[in-house]
């Protein structure tokens, strides 16, 4: 991780760009761009499964039908002391639409019905037609290295680290396009974190990272006013900091962009908190979200879609982050119950209020929310958990939605998978389980969502996957036009 | 190009204590001062910072917030060649990293603070030694025995995490610095094998099991294959096989038992890098320079000191960190502003940031808690959390993020909000003793202030002229009286507000 993490790009925090600096900025520090034609009046939120989820236990074969796949999973999942197999009778009430390939039945991991405030969970939404399941992701040779694997993710590059983008990653691509019209000045994102993700990464504007909107004011020493003093106090700062933004040394720019962004933003995001909260429609919603991370950081995403929905000046962030970490299950992951489920019940429960709230704002259907991790993990279980896997599923959820099961379930026959044992990854147009490239997930994004060329962002995504021809970059036939309501 | 024998100048001597401690500290034993080391040459000042027998403080209490700050206390007290040594514990304590709450739903508060404690202080009394001996000292350290599953790693189910990282993080790297891969899933696999069967007794502490019974031997699992690592062709071709090895390595010549570990740690550090050099000796290297220097250093300074310090073989910690400290990597970093596009910055750390900021300013924070007596009066722990790190809990196996990641908006505005609150602790903070406040010229003022702080060379001119036309409120007082209360108040707390905010402090 130490190479991809530590390069010194612009990934942190806000970052402009030098050349767009100059002291008119800090004279008018919002100038507004009209909306960008690009995403128009949605808004994108990824989410990242953090440490590797375990994609057999998230979508989980119930019965064989016309494959083997309940006989193939319980072949490798225990029930008893230590086991992490999900019984049928503890899959009932999370069913899904069938495997395309096998027509095994399918259910959602018992977690994701959700509980308190939450109940129902991704399962209610599920039936409301709301999320598409995209099973089978990922990419040519997995690499279960978390660093890794993330980076490939991150990037949408498979060849790892981002070598072909400059490690930027494919969110920040999407962002510094310049179809999208956003100057180095906007910000057009927000990450609920201490530090930019990844996904974010890039060089053309400002991305922010929050992690409590009521506490992003600016620090000022108010015992020390004068009547001027604070005023004289900002000019100073925002002096040196442009001062340093025009330095050569990249690193010393990307500080300097950084404080000016940041205090800039501290002068309009705050008030979001209290305006959310101050809404008599709102609070009823402040006060359902769970007490967890997930909760809480889908709250503050919540503030700032309010925000905008209301047209507070200076307030222009369609496009989220944010993680729920702790799925590298090794050991106690649990079944039904236990450490996994509770992650999953974490997501379920903040989601469904997260999607309770925004549908009360008349927001839903501009709402996506695409959820992944970096790798799955290992099919045959340890003593109590699993080690690293390759292929799992994604999640999309929205308004606009087509909701549904994309993609074949992974190849888990005991004579299809690889020493370790992990699911190999297949793009072989005549293979039933043929695998989905994540890369196709966020292409579908860029093209219907976005509004974005997908080849824009992902340019090397045709010529990696060798011996196929062109038009095969659709992995799963039906993934591209019908995930969307038009 | 400098070397051992290149004598220190002001700047220099400025760069080498805030690299090798925390802040420049007001209150520093004589030999160890700036104005003392201006003049040794780089050999002398790495010997005089490398002459030391480690303490045996660890950081133990009965609550985890009470232990974080226990170690906190520990390092704002240290001085002389000991704060060199809690940079280097938190150097092992990211790069082996370990977290408390982990531990803490495994095996509850008290033991899990036990685990970490140990290990802390595992990595104090060895933090000069020989880094072969702390890498096999790790192989069954509980803490990481724990963290990375190896407890629970048995020959009928085999657990890779520890197998994994420590190839991947703790000795060699995903791949090499030429970009290459350093082992095989195969290899991650067959290295698991060897730590099957271990445990450890959490009520003894420090004391390993290791289970014949649990441990998985060739004999039993045949379908295994052989218990060798690297010595397969790598994907580069041209002959190279993984590891450099001309065969695959055997890692039970000793036998099929508790000696496995040793061996398959003993292959490691014989592992090289596709073109030849050895990996463990570049990938600690690489990782020194980025925590003590800065990100990115090149192939051939690192080639260059792991040379110069004959480590290969030697594994010895003090001639690799004397060969950093003489070579021009440490003080390049230090030119006057402006800087080049080439000159290498660093971020600080925020435990750096903070904790050297007080030292700098002498501020002591007050009570148990550590409160910063100004401000909104927070507690340190708590500001160094929103920087995006918290002692004894790094994120995950990684360690914490390094450089971006420490200046996101979030992060920053944390750094800011400590800095105000230093600044406005009324009656605490006391700039009038740390420069004379018989100056009146607003120039002479700002030189003071940041010569103090040691960052003047980090200003540009055009930054120094900012900083005097907000003394001077963009001249309409020309000169200032610091023995005024409130222009004091006012205005030179105001401008230790903004040098500490400012890149050159949150930079180095």
């Amino acid at each position: 991780m130490a190479i991809t993490r530590r390069q010194f790009l612009k990934r942190s925090g806000a970052v402009a760009a030098g050349s767009a600096l100059g002291p008119g900025l800090f004279g008018n520090p919002f100038v507004r761009t009209a909306l960008s034609e690009t995403i128009g009046d949605r808004y994108l939120i990824v989410m990242l499964l953090d440490g590797g989820n375990d994609g057999l236990n998230t979508v989980t074969p119930v019965d064989n039908q016309g494959g083997t796949l309940r006989t193939n999973y319980e072949g490798w999942r225990n029930a008893g002391s230590g086991g992490i197999r999900l019984l049928p009778g503890e899959l009932a009430a999370t069913g899904i639409d069938p495997d395309p390939n096998t027509g095994a039945n399918l259910a959602l991991h018992p977690g994701f019905i959700g509980s308190g405030a939450g109940a129902g969970g991704l399962k209610a939404l599920y039936d409301l037609g709301k999320v598409a399941v995209v099973q089978g992701c990922g990419y040519p040779e997995a690499n279960l290295s978390h660093a890794v694997s993330s980076g490939i993710w991150e990037t949408g590059d498979p060849l790892g680290l981002g070598i072909g983008y400059g490690g930027t990653g494919w969110v920040g691509r999407y962002l510094a396009d310049p179809t999208t019209g956003y100057g180095g000045t906007d910000i057009p994102a927000v990450n609920i974190s201490s530090s930019v993700a990844a996904e974010y990464r890039q060089t053309g504007t400002s991305v922010i990272a929050v992690s409590r909107l009521r506490r992003f004011g600016f620090p000022f020493d108010k015992q020390n006013d004068n009547g001027t003093q604070l005023q004289e106090y900002e000019d100073a700062f925002l002096a040196i900091h442009a001062e340093a933004s025009a330095s050569a040394q990249p690193g010393v720019a990307q500080a300097g962009d950084a404080g000016s962004s940041t205090f800039s933003a501290s002068q309009s995001y705050p008030a979001l908190h209290n305006l959310y909260n101050d809404d008599p429609d709102r609070a009823v919603f402040e006060a359902l979200y769970p007490n967890s991370s997930t909760g809480r950081d889908l709250k503050e995403i919540a503030k700032i879609i309010h925000g905008v929905e209301t047209g507070q000046p200076d307030i222009d962030a369609r496009h989220f982050w944010l993680r729920n970490g702790g799925y590298d299950t090794h050991s106690n992951e649990g079944g039904a119950t236990g450490d996994h489920a509770n992650l999953h019940n974490e997501v379920a429960s903040a989601i469904k209020v997260f999607w309770d709230d925004i549908t009360d704002m008349g927001a839903e259907d501009k709402v996506c929310i695409l959820i992944w991790s970096e790798f799955s993990r290992r099919i045959q279980q340890n003593a109590s958990g699993t080690d690293h896997g390759s292929q799992g599923p994604m999640f999309l959820i929205g308004g606009k939605v087509n909701g549904g099961v994309y993609g074949n379930h992974p190849n888990i026959d005991p004579a299809a998978v690889d020493s370790k044992p992990n699911t190999i990854y297949s793009q072989d147009p005549l293979d039933p389980f043929r695998s989905t490239d994540f890369r196709d997930v966020y292409g579908t994004v860029l093209n219907h969502w976005l509004n974005m060329p997908p080849g824009v962002i992902l340019p090397n995504v045709l010529t990696l996957d060798t011996g196929f021809p062109v038009n095969t970059y659709w992995t799963v036939a039906d993934l591209d036009l019908p995930l969307f309501v038009p | 190009m400098g070397d051992q024998n290149t004598p220190l100048t002001e700047d220099d001597a400025r760069q080498l204590v805030r690299r090798l401690g925390f802040g420049i500290p007001v209150k520093e034993s004589k030999k160890f001062r700036v104005s003392e080391l201006v003049g040794l040459t780089r050999g002398a000042a790495a010997d005089l910072f490398l002459t030391f027998k480690p303490k045996g403080f660890k950081p133990k209490s009965s609550d985890i917030e009470k232990a974080i700050n226990k170690w906190y206390k520990y390092i704002l007290k240290r001085k002389k060649s000991l704060a060199l040594q809690e940079k280097l514990v938190i150097f092992y304590h990211d790069h082996f990293a370990t977290n408390f709450s982990t531990l803490d739903v495994q095996e509850g508060e008290k033991d899990a603070i036990a685990m970490m404690a140990e290990q802390n202080k595992m990595f104090r009394k060895n933090c000069i030694g020989n880094f072969k001996t702390i890498v096999k000292l790790v192989n069954v350290n509980p803490a990481m025995m724990n963290f990375l599953d190896t407890v629970v790693n048995t020959k009928d189910e085999p657990n890779e995490n520890y197998g994994r990282e420590v190839q991947e993080l703790f000795t060699l790297g995903a791949t090499d610095l030429n970009g290459e891969p350093n082992y095989t899933e195969d290899d991650i696999g067959q290295v698991s094998r060897a730590f099957t069967g271990w445990h450890h007794d959490i009520k003894i502490g420090t004391h390993h099991l290791h289970e014949e019974d649990e441990h998985d031997t060739t004999a039993e699992f045949p379908g295994r294959g052989p218990k060798v690592i690297f010595g397969t062709a790598h994907p580069v071709g041209g002959g190279h096989n993984y590891g450099g090895f001309a065969s695959p390595q055997s890692f039970i010549t000793g036998g099929e038992a508790e000696n496995e570990i040793d061996e398959v740690t003993e292959i490691l550090f014989q592992h090289l890098d596709t073109d030849g050099e050895n990996t463990v000796a570049r990938h600690l290297t690489f990782k020194l320079l980025e925590y003590f220097c800065h990100a990115s250093p090149s192939k051939a300074t690192v080639d260059a000191i792991v040379t110069d310090a004959g480590f290969v073989g030697s594994w010895e910690m003090v001639p690799l960190l004397r060969s950093i400290i003489v070579h021009d990597v440490m003080y390049e970093t230090a030119v006057p502003a402006p800087f080049g596009a080439l000159t290498k910055k660093s971020v600080r750390w925020p435990v750096d940031y903070t904790i050297g900021t007080l030292r700098s300013v002498a501020l002591k924070p007050k009570g148990g808690e550590l409160q910063i007596p100004g401000g909104d009066f927070n507690n340190l722990g708590e500001l160094v959390a929103e920087m995006g790190q918290v002692l004894l809990e790094p994120p995950s196996v990684f360690g914490w993020n390094w450089e971006e990641s420490w200046v996101s908006s979030a992060g920053l505005l944390a750094r800011y909000e400590f800095v105000r609150d230093v600044v406005a602790s009324r009656g605490k903070f006391k700039p009038e003793k740390l420069i004379d406040t018989d100056l009146t010229d607003p120039g002479d003022i700002v030189d003071a202030v940041t010569d103090q702080l040691g960052v003047t060379s980090q200003f540009t001119a055009t930054q120094r002229t900012t900083l005097i036309d907000y003394l001077t409120d963009e001249g309409t007082n020309p000169t200032l009286d610091l023995n005024d209360f409130d222009t004091r108040n006012r205005k030179l707390h105001g401008l230790y507000g903004l040098v500490l905010q400012s890149v050159a402090t949150v930079l180095h």
